[in-house]
């Protein structure tokens, strides 16, 4: 019987910790890029390797910005 | 009393030299009601990811502020009256 192989799931290291950011906010463009994709949406949890709160935080921040027009809605590159 | 964050996007055809004044001006609401104004940072002209009433720019600033709920109330709808004022938003950045 061929085990099916067991995927252990790596842990990321916490991009927010790296670079000690308490308040998310949403004026800090440059940091909320980083947890959206080219096309604008908002990356996954399992993707940015956040905690949940702070993912959270950070989807309220981008779409506060978005609001702003300091971040789009979407973009169309391709 | 409480903290607000206000941000406004002004219409970019506005000249530079007037910003300051006429902002002051929608901040007398503030002043008035017995709230502080306590920063005013004019971000200038910034590219809008998307458009705005046609505008692809805007002239952003953040004002930083003390007061009654009340006098922000009357001094955002007073700022949705005006004809230059793109956008505005009103945070509480205390209340997370």
């Amino acid at each position: 019987m061929a085990k099916p192989p067991i995927r252990k799931p790596k842990k990321k290291a916490n991009p927010l910790k790296q670079a000690k950011v308490e308040y998310i906010d949403y004026k800090d463009t440059n940091l909320l890029r980083k947890f959206i994709s080219d096309r604008g949406k908002i990356r996954a949890r399992r993707v940015t390797g956040v905690s949940s709160q702070q993912q959270r935080q950070i989807a309220k921040a981008i779409k506060n910005a978005r609001e702003m027009a300091l971040l789009p809605y979407t973009s169309t590159t391709r | 009393m409480r903290k607000y964050e206000v941000m406004v996007i002004l219409d970019p055809s506005l000249d530079d030299r007037t910003i300051a004044p006429s902002l002051d001006t929608f901040l007398s609401v503030i002043k008035k009601s017995g709230g502080t104004v306590d920063k005013v940072d004019i971000w200038g002209r910034r590219r809008l990811s998307f458009e705005i009433n046609k505008h692809a720019e805007g002239i952003y600033a953040v004002i930083d502020l003390e007061s009654e709920p009340s006098a922000v109330l009357e001094l955002d709808r007073q700022l949705n009256l005006n004809e230059s004022v793109l956008r505005t938003k009103v945070l509480r950045p205390d209340a997370r």
